[in-house]
């Protein structure tokens, strides 16, 4: 109700479908012009971004501060191991079982989250994440993470396309494929905002009382909203399980969604793309920064609070106020 | 056995009053200017850190219990008036720069203090024989501190002509305004006590936890507890609340792990939320 995060993302530009393939052509031409690191780290920006706007989907256009993103993208890397190590799953039966675990969590946090208001939904997620992160890590309860409590994957995952088979050793191999599978949640999740369904959750969010009227139900469409995102988030953990070979119980600390919460709002969170914009600025700012100086996030503090004070709608927003205000002065 | 039980039963009591103290902090803050306080957490942290940084320049601790509650009242004010004021109109967009204040606070005492935790000793170092153990004074002086305190705030609140703009503020904010009563002063002081009370609890708490850059993370989800299962903006149920949850850990850390015990309050407090969001001391909603 009170939430009026700026949408950015809705203003069709003139210009958006040729920016379009001049990212796909540089994206596309990027392995042959650079070496292994950057491959994996241009591809691990995609991830983190794809996590980072599965919190924009559940804030920016639901009206949901989640704290709980860590959670799926946890149940989505532990998915992902476990359906290799358990079932003998090939990467593309792996990745739908960690889609599957994302989702099989969040099917009741979502629904008991919904129930709740603003400021008790934040709470809610925050403290089943605290709930499920000390049950998982409690001594108890460690079997559940089986072998794969602090341990990587022990071998190398293969793609199977049909006729032929692709080694993830290969680093190319793995970036086409990290990107591929990122632009496609992406476009689904594009489709998804843009629908009817996504301009219900705009209508709800912008004004809950009216929405309600209106003969929307806004409990179920916060729900299926909550799950979509959680499948998200599942999802780019199932890509980071894949590309790290490695994963730790502390993903599924709600510090991680706090990360998410920082590079969502950084890149505006009120759009889809403003979350990869904000994780690149994130991450390259990390990687240059981390070299000179260790506490770095200080200064992403400062910039979140500059960027809430300033420029609520984020760097997209920015970008986009700028690109309007050159386009109209040319016009 | 059984005197482990009172033993642990009174740790829990000491430590939940403690966790009142920080905990009404973030009750009034978020009745009065509706803000959940995520930094709140490390508001404490920081006056574990402060206390620590006054014994090793002074020697003094008991200096920290005057020193450090000022200090927090001036950063309290300083950060309503420069960083929440701006955006107080989104409950959000608040939430979201508490989390910015919180990152900011832990890395910077990360940096300055360092990151490996430190103790304190016991600044009495006198124990007492309670049943067959010893018992350290100093806990049941955290006890005393932290009850004189609270009581100190509510007499504040109920008998001095600010407190009195603070409840009528809390209770219907254009009306106050209306009638008179200086809003964005109660603003600032509200967060500026709300923080100092934090950083006091910090103070008194310090020689009984370790001191670490990572406290406000164990801290807030007990101050969140209390506040929840007392009822948002509800005072005297979120010190009642904070009490009786430690002493339930507590006693439940007799015969389980201590992860379980969290568990179970967890568990409590969801149920809590979706049941009776208003807390369970509520009488009725406002």
């Amino acid at each position: 109700m009170t939430g009026k995060t700026p949408i950015a993302g809705n203003i069709p530009l003139k210009g958006s479908r040729t920016s379009l393939v001049c990212l796909a052509v540089i994206l596309t031409a990027m392995p042959m012009l650079v070496g292994d690191f950057l491959r994996v780290f241009i591809a691990e920006i995609f991830i983190w971004g794809l996590f980072a706007m599965s919190f924009a989907m559940v804030y920016g256009y639901g009206g949901m501060l989640s704290f709980a993103q860590a959670v799926f993208f946890g149940a989505g890397c532990y998915g992902f191991n476990l359906g290799t190590f358990y079932f003998h799953f090939g990467t593309w039966g792996a990745i739908l079982s960690a889609v599957a675990a994302a989702l099989l969590f969040s099917v009741p946090v979502g629904f008991l989250a919904t129930r709740v208001k603003q400021h008790h939904f934040l709470l809610v997620t925050v403290i089943v994440s605290v709930l499920i992160t000390t049950t998982l890590s409690s001594g108890h309860w460690r079997w559940i993470a089986g072998p794969f409590v602090t341990r990587s994957l022990t071998f190398v995952p293969e793609l199977s396309l049909g006729l032929v088979t692709l080694s993830f050793i290969d680093t190319t191999v793995t970036y086409y494929f990290t990107i591929a599978m990122v632009a496609l949640a992406f476009g689904l999740a594009w489709l998804m905002v843009h629908s009817p369904f996504g301009s219900a959750l705009i209508a709800i969010r912008d004004n809950e009382r009216r929405a309600q009227l209106v003969g929307l139900n806004v409990n179920t469409l916060r729900w299926m909203m909550f799950i979509a995102a959680a499948g998200v988030a599942g999802y780019s953990g199932a890509l980071y399980a894949l590309l790290a070979r490695y994963t730790s119980l502390s993903f599924w600390d709600w510090t991680y969604s706090g990360q998410a919460v920082v590079m969502a709002i950084i890149g505006g969170a009120g759009s889809l793309v403003g979350p990869f914009l904000g994780t690149a600025f994130y991450m390259i700012v990390t990687e240059h920064l981390s070299r000179y100086f260790q506490q770095f996030i200080i200064i992403f503090g400062v910039i979140m609070l500059i960027i809430i004070r300033y420029a609520p709608e984020g760097l997209w927003g920015l970008i986009l106020r700028g690109y309007k205000t050159v386009a109209g002065v040319r016009a | 056995m059984s005197d482990l039980v009172v033993i642990l039963v009174m740790n829990g009591f000491v430590w939940g009053l403690i966790v009142a103290l920080i905990a009404l902090g973030l009750s009034i803050i978020f009745g009065l200017l509706d803000i959940i306080n995520v930094a709140h957490g490390d508001f404490f942290m920081v006056g574990t850190v402060l206390a620590w940084t006054i014994i090793l320049v002074t020697g003094n601790f008991w200096l920290a219990f005057l020193v450090v509650p000022l200090l927090g009242f001036a950063i309290g004010a300083f950060l309503e008036r420069w960083v929440m004021r701006p955006i107080e109109n989104s409950a959000e967009l608040s939430i979201v720069a508490t989390f910015g204040l919180s990152l900011i606070f832990q890395e910077v005492v990360r940096a300055t203090f360092g990151a490996t935790p430190k103790r304190i000793l016991d600044p009495i170092g006198i124990t007492i024989p309670i049943l067959s153990l010893d018992y350290q004074v100093y806990r049941l002086f955290a006890a005393a501190v932290s009850v004189i305190a609270m009581a100190a705030f509510f007499l504040f609140l109920h008998k001095t002509k600010f407190g009195t703009w603070m409840r009528a503020v809390r209770q219907d904010r254009e009306t106050a305004v209306a009638l008179g009563v200086p809003a964005n002063r109660v603003f600032i002081m509200t967060f500026a006590i709300g923080t100092a009370l934090a950083m006091l609890g910090g103070v008194v708490a310090a020689p009984i936890t370790t001191v670490d850059f990572r406290l406000g993370l164990d801290v807030l989800p007990l101050c969140f507890m209390a506040v929840i299962i007392g009822g948002l903006g509800n005072l005297p149920g979120t010190a009642a609340a904070a009490t009786l949850l430690a002493v339930m850990e507590g006693f439940i850390i007799s015969f389980a792990e201590p992860t379980t015990a969290r568990i179970i309050s967890l568990l409590l407090m969801c149920v809590v939320l979706l049941v009776r969001p208003q807390g369970i001391f509520a009488r009725r909603a406002k």
